[in-house]
């Protein structure tokens, strides 16, 4: 069975990462670099499925310069990441940002494919 | 244009009329500005008065975008809310027909669109009121499209609504791009597919889209989904049903003689998948029902004649997972900071 997901209540927007504060009184770090990627968009996703290529994506995350995200919410279930330069087509569900949260991958192991079923 | 609002400032601060009269040429210039900027402000107006808004898109054409809005609508339409629908698509609006206004009319009154009436009063504005027979096409460039759109939108008298439902032609055209650029805060989209791999391939392509809209995806329909026959025959008889794709499905008559078997006509599950491909919430799977067909046909559409029926069930849960997923104004309670 899933285990129940707490509300995020606080997105603080720092230089380099964000603070992730919950309802359960827990508060985590992410750092840009680690959203940027996990992004779920349908470019981002593949590259990760692979060694080399989800190294390649994260040599090209770390080469962009900082800079704070405007964020947005996406309906009640997610937030989205708008950022000057590079991709900002991810939809990130509250269930994958937690999971960035606690260090764990938001794939879940399970590879991208595209029309998987 | 005697009540033009255009005068000349004088450096004294004085507003006196123009010591040269404007060529037509700058007149005309001057007018279409001035009902521009009413029309901007029409928009926003209506933006305001409409409390949620909701474009409905597929990638493909033929997946029952139409019967999904006007469904939607009804749904609505049944737990009381006051709900219009627009129907954008210009070169092939059937949602009319659909909602019993075939041959209608609409009515302007001061330059104001006064929709027409559907089924349980959802008001409906559609270019097929403007045809003058249904068999005439129409071929329209991009910019008279964006002008009708606007049109559609600013200088209708929609009043106070809780929905509008925005029905789009297929595809990821000019259509969802001038609406999302004229109506201000609109909710999101949802995506209609149907299960098989073609359509959902175009689906993908509209959840794409709807990022560089910049609206989002309340998620995704899976229309078409099943068709569930069903029957009678001794109680407890085992039944072998020869399926699509070579299946055998097998049903059990129960203590009273009843069975119920459904078929996978397009596959199943597509929507689902797509769903989760992109991440995006999957609100729902209609099931396929022919008497959306003959509903369409007469006018009388499925939910109004069987509102009690499986296909009305099936739209009040994806009713109920749209509006689980819009902001009901007090926000998500998310601060960012």
């Amino acid at each position: 069975m899933a285990e129940p997901l707490p509300t995020l209540k606080k997105l603080e927007r720092r230089t380099q990462d964000m603070v992730l504060t919950y309802d359960d009184g827990n508060t985590y770090t992410v750092t840009y670099d680690d959203l940027r990627h996990a992004c779920p968009c349908a470019k981002c996703a593949p590259m990760r499925n692979e060694d080399d290529t989800s190294r390649t994506l994260r040599r090209q995350i770390e080469a962009l310069p900082a800079e704070k995200p405007t964020v947005r919410t996406v309906g009640k279930y997610a937030v989205s990441f708008e950022w000057l330069q590079g991709c900002s087509s991810g939809i990130y569900r509250f269930e994958r940002l937690h999971d960035l949260a606690l260090r764990r991958d938001p794939d879940r192991g399970k590879p991208y494919v595209h029309g998987a079923w | 244009m005697a009540d033009s609002p255009v005068t000349i400032n004088s450096p004294g601060g004085q507003s006196t009329p123009a010591s040269s009269e404007p060529t037509p040429q700058e007149q005309k210039q001057m007018e279409q500005a001035y009902a521009q900027m009413k029309r901007k402000m029409a928009m926003e107006e209506i933006g305001r008065k409409i409390k949620h808004k909701i474009m409905v898109l597929s990638g493909k054409g033929g997946v029952g975008k139409s019967t999904v809005s006007t469904g939607l609508a009804l749904s609505l339409a049944q737990q009381g809310h006051r709900v219009g629908i627009l129907d954008i698509d210009i070169t092939g609006p059937n949602v009319p027909k659909m909602m019993g206004l075939d041959g209608r009319r609409l009515h302007v009154e001061n330059k104001r669109i006064h929709p027409a009436e559907g089924h349980l009063g959802v008001k409906v504005i559609s270019m097929a009121f403007l045809l003058e027979d249904e068999d005439t096409p129409v071929v329209w460039r991009g910019p008279i499209k964006l002008g009708a759109i606007q049109q559609f939108i600013g200088d209708v008298e929609w009043g106070e609504l809780e929905y509008l439902i925005i029905d789009f032609p297929p595809g990821t055209s000019d259509e969802p791009l001038t609406v999302a650029q004229s109506l201000p805060d609109i909710d999101g989209m949802v995506i209609v597919t149907t299960p098989q791999q073609v359509a959902l391939l175009d689906s993908r392509k509209s959840i794409t889209f709807s990022e560089s809209l910049k609206v989002p995806v309340l998620g995704v329909v899976e229309n078409m989904s099943g068709f569930t026959v069903n029957g009678t025959a001794e109680p407890g008889t085992s039944l072998s049903i020869a399926g699509p794709g070579g299946k055998t499905l097998s049903a059990t008559a129960d203590s009273e003689g009843r069975f119920s078997v459904t078929l996978d006509i397009f596959k199943q599950g597509g929507g689902q998948a797509t769903a989760d491909e992109f991440g995006v919430p999957f609100l729902g799977a209609l099931p396929f029902d022919p008497g959306f067909v003959r509903g369409g046909d007469d006018g009388v559409h499925r939910i109004v004649s069987e509102p009690d029926g499986p296909s009305a069930h099936a739209f009040a849960n994806v009713v109920a997972a749209i509006q689980a997923q819009l902001s009901d104004g007090s926000d998500s309670g998310l601060e960012i900071v």
